[in-house]
């Protein structure tokens, strides 16, 4: 019986849609993730296979993560749930079948479609990595195993499991409404316990079981996996992972065993209006004489009935579960969002109220989508689904007090949960002791913005019901509209006067305010409403009033409603739409050129191969630059003239001259002396001029230029943000011309490269080209410059750029400042202009001058302390600070870094300035920043390498180095540690990210994971290996050697000569580690134990695991022997798992797989293990130290 | 306003081929009109189709001067309708939902409002319910909020659906009194499969079947029509076959173990039938018969 049950179940689900819908939709969703670069699942796959395991595993936990659960109540639920409905059920329950076997069959044929959906996903990713246009070497041969693994150990049970728990709360239920309520409770369940999990629970066994999604186990065992792993490996079925499938399993099968028990095979009583018939309740036998009343049929008649119906709809909503659940859903991720906010190092922001707008646009419009969503599908079908549309439709009301009604009261309600969302964050802002919190923000960005976005939004999938006049396909509409606005971006159909309801990302500074976001925001806003009135139009003509429901039918109705009225409506309305998008067009495409990404990366790339082929021809080189600019920050605009002064410094005559020039500037002229142009190619900006007599060795030259950038109207979608009305910050890469071909704005992603018929990488020259050396890294047009440049603007804003001070000035109600330097600086500059505040201080003679904006006071003595407390450690350990002034300039968080310039360091005011260092355990990142910048005053700015290999290691790892020193002096050797294991994280994950090859430090090849993370990581070692004044001498030496010097400029390998001369004999293989090879450890405790001694000492035993492992570029490890000297330590107790509390640390010479230490310790022991510090590179540094037992 | 409602050529055939209704011609004067037919005999497509809820392909009906057809929202004005098929907002008071369709009703003084509101629902009896969320009425009582709704305005064209289909008897008695009541001035269209509510209330009546107009006239006249035409006798069970051949039965009913039948004859079959006193029912089941037979010889 069970299996007659389940065939008749099977085919009734393969005679409905649903299965093929679904199955399409998983299919296509993982098509398209991995045959085409346009949908990328988690970023660019890179060295990563299509078809990888590692590929496999992620993409099919993550699709039955996000659709499994509802794929699998949509079936389970249908099953129980359709007896019911169709009222088949006393047919089914008085039939001679049992229980048992219903139920079995019901399930089996359920959970058996759920199976076969996510079939979907692996047929995509076997067909997906054979199609032509994949790039082959991307694609690793066929493995059955991998699919199998995934499909039947990763997700199986996983469905398993959700069936289980839905079938058996829609079996006990019955209620189709709460079977989905339980649904999104499981999740906010999920959210919220893996929330509190992940900040309360240490123990990553019990992490990885309390996931019944196994997306923890599967990510704390791949997190650090690098490319080779991830081509190659599959998850170990043992330890957490194995007692994860283990238990979830037991939790299925139980919940089954329940259902089957509990479960009642009776025919539902519920339901079914007008079955029973009361006993007699008599009506009265008084006259029916009812009151006489007045009638009305205006349109004052009609707006009150428009307000009843509002009313009603909304108290409909207001009382349905559902709309409870996910704002519950929305507030709770909010409140995180809002409350955890971006933390850098783990310390987190100030509640500023732009980031609570943000974190509402992104954390909470999602599920208000969903509300609009699922309730215009309600809302719409309420009087049909619950029988009342005949009465309804047959009162004597105005058809659009109908829908209008309807529609009012759905965006009252979307409007309600928005400030749902203000008031959370309001709560989140006060709980932290915030309290400016910007009304007028929140208005403009949650209501106006955001609002915008949910109401057009709502109205069209009000609209979508209406037309399709199915809910379900309603539903599907909406699918769809989102997959579409993505595809388009990726097939470059970018414009938005097509990308229906999709209006321009705004961006919010609070520097800068909406600035020049706003009226393109607000054209865009008006357009989108008056199709939005079209689409209202149209949806009055359609809307159903009555049961007919067949589109002849309702075409006739809508021409009979489609009366003088709607005509004169709609061709206004047409009218406007057509003429605000004139509007547009006229900004985006006649005052702008609008142009796609892929039009943009065409033109990247036809400068490439056109021009790259001069990249080595000898160009005469700078030796002094001038330049007066003028900055308009109302108007967007800068008009800079300028002039160079170079120098034929090769042994040769110099012919031609090339010149590069930003290409989005709006004018731009170049005088060179002598030469007429050969080419000149505005669109990549390069001309090629020849001189009448080649340029002659030692010669010297004069060129000068005009430049102009305006921003006319608004942009499609705004590039450039940095010329603005208050937070200008252009640098001399955008402003003034260059010699040669420089090479700034080559694509890097390899896959664009390819498309565009490019080599896939760029690799940098290797340490031994002796050529490229004769580069700086900085800069292939000029060794050391002299800078004179005076800078205008308005007279309630400050210019700055490097270079000291001559002479301020008011002109013509416009403010000057000129600058000049007095050392020589390496070609690379930049203008700032705001309204700034500004605070002064002083280290010794050297003023320090912070200017920010007046909303950021915050951390203006912070960053004063850490300049002051750099100055003090580079000068001594180093040398002299060339410069006599340090200066930090805030601009707009457009962009998020801060950059050093000769003694200027603009910085962004989205890190640092808003940081909320009230709490003192947290990593006081404002003054590490600080400190990692003014370092570069001395690594970038006093030594800068050739432009080969390594080079990025002379600035970025020896800026952190210097940082890490000045922390550490100010902080403590503890408390590095928890610095450390942040550099060691993202290090490690990084590695798995690469997506060409990972180089050793000595050979990074511009990568940050190397440079900066494990940078910091190796020169940590280093010092405490062989101690910071070697280390620091060595650093002497080499600026000693090399300050201001080049051509040729130093590489790595000088500065690792420099580190081995001070480094003991025994330590030398310790360099091979750190800098010229890939190696990691991985140590382990597994054994601590300790006794007490007579003398009430205690005697700890160690036993340690250690392995040392050399790993390829693509990750591939060979072990290699141990011969190192490892920290053994013993630590006591402490408070804080981030403040270690060391009882002894011996340094040990580790040679074998398993050793065995002996260590007495006065006090009680807590933790005992193997490099307890974590100096080492280690691929799971959490297992370093084990409980005393 | 007491105009009658005339239907002419009606016709509508549904997507799906099934022809709900076939040229109806039919003039429903003021008063009580009961519309006869069995489940499916297209009762409440023309039901619906009066009540502007839906298209006819062909054919007209005009109530008064009033194009029913086209003149949807003046309809809609003097309509009180309550359909076969009716549920509520079940979070809401009886009270708030007959308040809100007062509304939609046109009545727009909020005083006016809740007189007629309280006025209707002491009539039907809900008056102590009112504050109760309609979720939690039995049957009985939806269907006696349905009767409110439908009285709100004082319409002049009532249609109700089935109406009775879930009262108890006297319940059922009681409705048709107040139907009655309201009959007197309005044109009230009561559809039914139910012979005694046509016969207890109905001054004129209509039988259709199968989206045909089988019979119009007055349920009295029609009764005395068939007078000393229906016979019966009581047969046992197995003799129903041989009796179905050879006369025309038009309708059985089994009385403790043996049957009942009723036949049409212009004369006495034979001794064995006795005279039946005629009833509407008898007109109903004969005229349907009669249909089916000439369905089959048509066919």
């Amino acid at each position: 019986m069970t299996w007659q049950i389940f065939k008749f179940d099977l085919k009734f689900h393969f005679r409905s849609p649903l299965f093929y819908i679904l199955f399409v939709l998983f299919f296509l969703f993982t098509f398209g993730a991995v045959a085409s670069d346009a949908i990328t699942a988690g970023g660019s796959l890179g060295n990563i296979n299509r078809n990888a395991p590692f590929v496999i595993m992620q993409l099919l936990l993550v699709m039955s993560t996000i659709f499994g659960v509802i794929t699998a109540t949509a079936y389970v639920a249908n099953a129980v749930h359709r007896d019911f409905e169709l009222n088949t059920d006393s047919l089914f329950f008085s039939s001679p079948v049992k229980k048992s076997q219903y139920l079995a069959g019901r399930f089996l044929a359920a959970f058996t479609m759920v199976a076969l959906v996510h079939t979907g996903v692996v047929f995509a990713i076997m067909l997906g990595s054979k199609m032509p246009w994949v790039d082959q070497a991307h694609v690793g041969p066929f493995v059955l195993k991998p699919y199998l693994f995934s499909y039947f150990v990763l997700i199986l049970p996983n469905l398993l499991l959700f069936s289980a728990i839905f079938f058996a709360v829609a079996a006990l239920t019955r209620s189709l409404l709460w079977t989905y309520v339980s649904v999104a409770a499981f999740y906010v369940a999920y959210i919220v316990t893996r929330i509190l999990i992940a900040f309360n629970v240490e123990n990553r066994t019990l992490k990885s079981l309390s996931d019944p999604f196994a997306l923890t186990p599967f990510g704390l065992d791949t997190r650090y996996w690098t490319v080779f792993e991830k081509n190659s490996k599959l998850l170990a079925l043992n330890g957490a992972f194995l007692y994860n499938r283990i238990l979830w399993l037991s939790v299925a099968v139980v919940l089954l065993a329940i259902t089957f028990v509990k479960f009642r095979m009776q025919v539902a009583s519920a339901g079914g209006g007008r079955r029973k018939a009361e006993p007699a309740e008599p009506i009265e036998r008084i006259p029916l004489a009812l009151p006489e009343v007045t009638r009305r049929f205006d349109l004052g008649a009609a707006w009150q009935q428009y307000r009843s119906i509002v009313r009603i709809e909304c108290s409909a909503i207001l009382r349905s579960i559902p709309f409870f659940v996910i704002l519950m859903l929305a507030v709770i991720n909010i409140a995180l969002g809002a409350a955890l906010g971006q933390t850098i190092f783990g310390t987190s922001v100030y509640p500023l109220t732009h980031l609570m707008v943000e974190a509402i646009t992104n954390g909470f419009v999602f599920f208000v989508l969903i509300i609009a969503t699922f309730y215009a599908g309600e809302i719409v079908w309420r009087e049909r689904s619950i029988k009342l549309n005949e009465v309804n439709d047959a009162m004597p009301a105005p058809t659009w007090t109908m829908w209008g009604g309807k529609l009012t009261a759905l965006i009252v309600m979307l409007y309600a949960t928005l400030g749902v969302a203000v008031l959370t964050t309001v709560i989140v802002q006060l709980s932290k002791g915030y309290t400016h919190l910007e009304p007028m923000l929140y208005l403009q960005g949650v209501f106006m913005v955001d609002g915008m976005d949910v109401l057009l939004f709502a109205v069209l999938m009000f609209f979508a019901q209406i037309v399709t006049n199915n809910k379900y396909v309603g539903y599907l509409f909406a699918v769809a509209y989102i997959i579409s606005t993505i595809a388009l971006n990726a097939m470059h159909f970018e414009h938005r006067l097509y990308q229906v309801f999709n209006l321009p990302d705004i961006r919010y500074s609070d520097m800068n305010g909406f600035g020049h976001y706003l009226s393109q925001h607000l054209w865009f806003m008006l357009y989108w409403t008056l199709f939005a009135g079209v689409l209202l139009q149209i949806g009055h003509l359609l809307w159903a009033r009555g049961t007919e429901t067949a589109f002849a039918m309702r075409r006739r109705i809508a021409r009979q409603r489609f009366n003088g009225r709607a005509l004169a409506t709609t061709t206004v309305l047409l009218a406007s739409f057509a003429a605000s998008g004139c509007y547009i067009f006229y900004n985006t495409n006649v005052l702008n050129q609008y142009r796609t990404t892929d039009q943009l990366e065409k033109v990247q790339a036809e400068t490439e191969k056109l021009y790259k082929k001069y990249e080595r021809l000898p160009q005469p080189r700078i030796t002094d630059a001038q330049a007066t600019v003028d900055i308009y920050p109302e108007k967007r605009a800068v008009e800079a003239r300028g002039s160079y002064t170079m120098v034929n410094k090769t042994g040769a005559p110099i012919r031609d001259l090339y010149v590069t020039m930003n290409p989005d500037v709006d004018a731009f002229t170049c005088t060179v002396p002598g030469a007429s142009i050969v080419s000149n190619d505005r669109k990549h900006g390069f001309t090629i001029y020849r001189f009448a007599q080649p340029m002659q060795p030692g010669a010297t030259l004069q060129i000068s230029y005009t430049t102009t950038i305006r921003n006319r109207g608004f942009q499609n979608q705004f590039r450039d943000n940095t010329v603005v009305e208050n937070g200008t910050f252009v640098n001399n890469f955008a402003l003034c011309p260059h010699l040669g071909y420089s090479g700034q704005g080559e694509l890097q992603d390899p896959v664009k490269r390819k498309k565009n018929g490019l080599a896939p990488v760029i690799r940098m020259a290797k340490i031994d080209d002796k050529a490229a050396v004769m580069n700086s890294e900085l800069s292939r047009e000029a060794d050391w410059i002299n800078l004179d440049t005076t800078v205008s603007t308005s007279p309630d804003q400050m210019a700055l750029a490097p270079g000291y001070l001559q002479k301020e000035w008011s002109e013509n109600g416009r403010r000057y400042f000129h600058y000049k330097t007095t050392s020589p600086i390496l070609p690379f500059w930049s203008y700032l202009s705001a309204r700034y505040q500004v605070k002064r201080a002083m280290w010794k003679d050297i003023p320090i001058e912070i200017y920010y904006d007046a909303k950021h006071p915050f951390n203006v003595d912070r960053m004063i302390y850490s300049v002051q407390k750099s100055l003090d450690y580079y000068t001594a350990n180093f040398s002299p600070y060339q410069h006599k002034q340090v200066r930090i300039l805030e601009f707009p968080n457009y962009s998020q870094f801060a950059q050093s310039f000769p003694n200027t360091i603009p910085w962004s005011e989205s890190i640092g300035f808003i940081a909320d260092l009230r709490d003192k355990d947290s990593i006081d990142y404002v003054f590490y920043v600080g400190a990692h910048e003014v370092g570069h005053q001395w690594w970038a700015h006093q030594v800068c390498g050739g432009d080969v290999q390594g080079a990025t290691m002379l600035t970025e790892t020896m800026a952190q180095y210097s940082a890490l020193m000045v922390m550490q002096k100010e902080y403590g050797r503890e408390k590095m540690r928890k610095f450390l294991k942040y550099e060691l994280d993202r290090y490690l994950s990084g590695r798995g990210g690469e997506l060409v090859a990972e180089m050793p430090l000595m050979l990074v090849e511009n990568q940050p994971y190397i440079h900066y993370r494990k940078g910091s990581l190796v020169m940590y070692a280093l010092q405490d290996q062989i101690g910071e004044d070697r280390v620091n001498a060595a650093l002497r030496e080499f600026i000693r050697k090399h300050a201001f010097g080049g051509p040729p400029y130093p590489t790595t390998k000088d500065l690792v000569a420099e580190f081995r001369a001070v480094t003991p004999p025994e330590k030398q293989a310790m360099i091979d580690d750190l800098f010229e090879t890939i190696t990691l450890f991985d140590n382990k405790t597994t054994e601590a134990k300790s006794t007490q001694r007579a003398d009430g000492k205690y005697v700890v035993t160690v036993t340690v695991e250690s392995k040392k492992y050399r790993s390829s570029d693509r990750g591939a490890e060979t072990y290699v022997p141990l011969h190192d000297m490892i920290d053994i330590g013993v630590l006591g107790p402490s408070k804080n798992k981030n403040n270690d509390n060391v009882l002894l640390i011996e340094r040990k010479l580790i040679t074998q797989p398993t050793m065995t230490f002996e260590m007495v310790v006065d006090k009680k022991p807590a933790k005992a293990g193997i490099d307890p510090l974590n100096i080492l590179v280690d691929r799971n540094p959490d297992d370093n130290t084990k409980t005393v037992e | 306003m007491s105009n009658e409602l005339r239907i002419e050529g009606l016709s509508k055939t549904y997507p799906n081929g099934v022809r709900a209704l076939q040229d109806v011609t039919l003039t429903i004067p003021t008063g009580m009109f009961g519309l006869l037919g069995p489940n499916g005999a297209g009762k409440s497509t023309l039901m619906r189709t009066i009540a502007t809820l839906q298209e006819a392909d062909s054919g007209s009906i005009t109530l008064g001067d009033l194009d029913v057809l086209r003149e949807k929202d003046a309809v809609r004005r003097i309509l009180g309708y309550l359909p076969q098929e009716f549920g509520v907002y079940p979070r809401i008071s009886a009270e708030a939902m007959l308040d809100h369709f007062a509304v939609l009703k046109g009545i727009t003084n909020k005083r006016e409002r809740r007189e007629v509101v309280s006025a209707l629902l002491r009539r039907t009896n809900l008056y102590e319910a009112r504050k109760q969320s309609l979720g939690t009425y039995s049957g009985g009582m939806r269907q006696r909020f349905g009767i409110a709704q439908a009285l709100l305005g004082n319409p002049q064209l009532i249609i109700v659906d089935e109406p009775t289909a879930g009262l108890d008897p006297g319940e059922r008695v009681r409705f048709h009194n107040l139907l009655a009541e309201i009959g007197e001035n309005v044109v009230v269209i009561l559809s039914t499969h139910i012979v005694e509510d046509v016969s207890d209330l109905c001054s004129s009546m209509a039988i259709i079947n199968g989206g045909r107009l089988l019979m119009t006239g007055e349920p009295l006249q029609s009764i005395r029509d068939l007078d000393g035409k229906v016979w019966k006798k009581m047969i046992a069970k197995e003799d129903l076959d041989d009796y179905q051949k050879n006369y025309a039965v038009i309708s059985t009913k089994r009385i403790t173990g043996r049957t009942l039948i009723h036949v049409w004859g212009e004369q006495q079959p034979d001794p064995s039938f006795e005279p039946v006193s005629t009833s509407l029912e008898d007109v109903y089941f004969s005229t349907l018969d009669k249909s089916a037979k000439g369905e089959e010889q048509a066919a």
